[in-house]
């Protein structure tokens, strides 16, 4: 088995935090926009397309903590393991993780109740679906500064490209 | 930078390095998991409403507008208010099958079935119960085709097929009067509701104690669905039903005064306990010399401000119909502002059966407008809510 060091395995703590705590947000998003967007296509079938462009929003928070999930992996040591990273590093990296994660849990959960009301308001009136897609996308926000913040974080703790 | 993280777990007292980030594991999770926890339970509690919620919407986009509503106004007669209706799917597959009043009547029973089947669970008693407003709505028809002695096929329109009954309305229609109707009622919860008003009925003859009993254990039994409620949701539920009671009393008192009745003759009428207007304010309402003697005690409810400038016409026309339009008025604002107030829970659906009865009853004014002669456009604009 390969010796893991303590910084490598910190920062799998990351990686887990990254892709666990983004994941369930935009899980539970993707969920309420879903069960929306059945609702809408229930009522009328043509709602389909919309629903799974409204549906897959919540989804680029789980693709960030995806990311940067990966990135962890594969910069720490842990599917490369010609690299190590030191106990500070390892601090940082969970740092990285903790940031996309619980951005995403938020932006991912906020998307998702958007999405899903932004579902409603087009099947009611479909003129809305522009500024549903607007409204919708402005809770991608808070998963990009998250997605920054755990890149800024890694690349000035040499954990990319040290 | 190893060293000086080595010194700060020493200055901490942590006896080693790895107890330390052990620590701080630890409350990164439970950090984490608190925030998990409290960010997601708001978001549960609304969860169960969304797919009711968009089906609904998708029915309110559906819902006539003003403008819509001016076009079918301005029908000439009867049959371009059924041609107007054949064009909207919703109404289109009873228009053709139904009298125009059963048609409307089929299409807002089917809105109250599909909403008691989609509500979450926690508000699903009371939507249920509320269903047997059609069962309640079909067996005072019955009896009032009997007593008018109307045949089956007359009958047959007056009857909408919802309700717990459908099944059993067949052998209802077929009975020869009122008391073969009641007594075909046996096995249902109904000879109970109505046992105090069947001796009345047979001494009298009047139907309206028989009426007035149904009406009342549905009001009565609808607030006990919703009387402890749950959460923010069913609690905006009960204050919905609680209005819908209050505004059913105060009309029967109005009423009441209008002719003239005292206490003992309208108490029995009366959903004993209201909501905004308990017991011992219903009392004093019933107890009142008159009209305005109720009016005035309404003070310091939102009824009073609206039914006093109401009074001046009532005191000239001495007809109730404004009264009664603005308490139907103010039910269908109560649900605007549920239905604004909570936009991801219950708010959307009880927004949309308020808004789905009142374009029922325009529909039926309407269409009741077209049939009587002398019914110009403006005067039945008139009298829609």
């Amino acid at each position: 088995m390969v010796e893991i060091v303590l910084g490598t395995a910190l920062a799998a703590i990351g990686a887990g935090l990254a892709v666990g705590l983004a994941g369930l947000g935009s899980g539970i998003g993707q969920g309420i926009a879903a069960a929306g967007s059945v609702g809408a296509v229930a009522e009328d079938p043509d709602m389909f397309a919309r629903g799974i462009i409204f549906t897959a929003l919540p989804e680029t928070q789980a693709i960030y903590g995806f990311l940067i999930a990966i990135l962890l992996l594969v910069f720490s040591g842990i599917m490369n393991p010609s690299l190590t990273l030191n106990v500070s590093q390892g601090i940082i990296a969970v740092g990285a993780g903790a940031a996309i994660g619980f951005a995403g849990l938020g932006s991912g959960m906020g998307q998702g109740i958007t999405a899903s009301s932004a579902v409603g308001a087009v099947v009611e009136e479909p003129d809305m679906f522009a500024r549903g897609i607007i409204f919708t996308a402005l809770s991608e926000t808070q998963a990009i500064y998250g997605f920054l913040i755990a890149i800024l974080l890694m690349v000035f703790a040499k954990i990319l490209g040290g | 930078m190893v060293e000086d993280i080595t010194t700060l777990v020493t200055a901490l007292g942590f006896p080693s390095y790895e107890i330390f980030l052990a620590v701080m594991i630890l409350a990164i999770i439970v950090i984490g998991a608190i925030v998990v926890i409290t960010t997601i339970r708001p978001v549960l509690e609304f969860f169960p409403y969304t797919y009711p919620n968009a089906r609904v919407r998708a029915r309110t986009g559906r819902l006539f507008t003003e403008k819509e509503f001016s076009e079918i106004v301005e029908s000439q007669n009867i049959e371009e208010v059924k041609n107007y209706l054949r064009g909207v799917p919703d109404y289109a597959k009873y228009i053709d099958t139904y009298p125009l009043e059963k048609a409307l009547d089929s299409q807002l029973a089917e809105t109250y079935d599909l909403i008691a089947r989609i509500t979450p669970d926690n508000s699903k008693d009371s939507f249920k119960f509320l269903l047997k407003k059609w069962d309640i709505k079909n067996i005072k028809s019955i009896i009032i085709a009997k007593e008018a002695g109307l045949n089956h096929e007359q009958t047959v329109d007056l009857v909408v097929p919802f309700g717990e009954l459908s099944n059993k309305l067949d052998s209802l229609i077929e009975t020869d009067s009122v008391e073969e109707v009641l007594n075909a009622l046996e096995g249902t919860e109904y000879p109970r509701i109505l046992e105090d008003a069947i001796p009345i009925y047979k001494e009298t003859g009047l139907l309206l104690p028989l009426e007035a009993s149904m009406d009342k254990y549905l009001l009565e039994n609808l607030l006990k669905t919703s009387a402890t409620p749950e959460d923010d949701n069913t609690a905006l539920l009960h204050s919905y039903i609680g209005t819908l009671v209050d505004v059913a009393n105060i009309k029967i008192i109005l009423r009441a005064k209008a002719d003239n009745l005292k206490y003992e003759d309208i108490e029995p009428y009366m959903v004993s306990d209201g909501y905004e207007i308990r017991e011992w304010k219903l009392k004093e309402l019933m107890e009142a010399e008159d009209v305005s003697g109720v009016i005035s005690g309404l003070e310091g409810t939102d009824y009073a401000p609206m039914l006093s400038d109401a009074m001046t016409e009532f005191t000239e026309t001495g007809s109730m119909a404004n009264f009664e339009k603005l308490l139907d008025t103010y039910v269908v604002k109560t649900a605007k502002g549920i239905s604004l107030k909570n936009q991801f829970g219950i708010g959307p659906m009880i927004g949309f059966l308020s808004r789905k009865e009142t374009e029922v009853r325009n529909l039926k004014i309407i269409a009741r407008g077209k049939r009587e002669a002398g019914f110009s456009s403006s005067m039945i604009k008139e009298m829609l809510v």
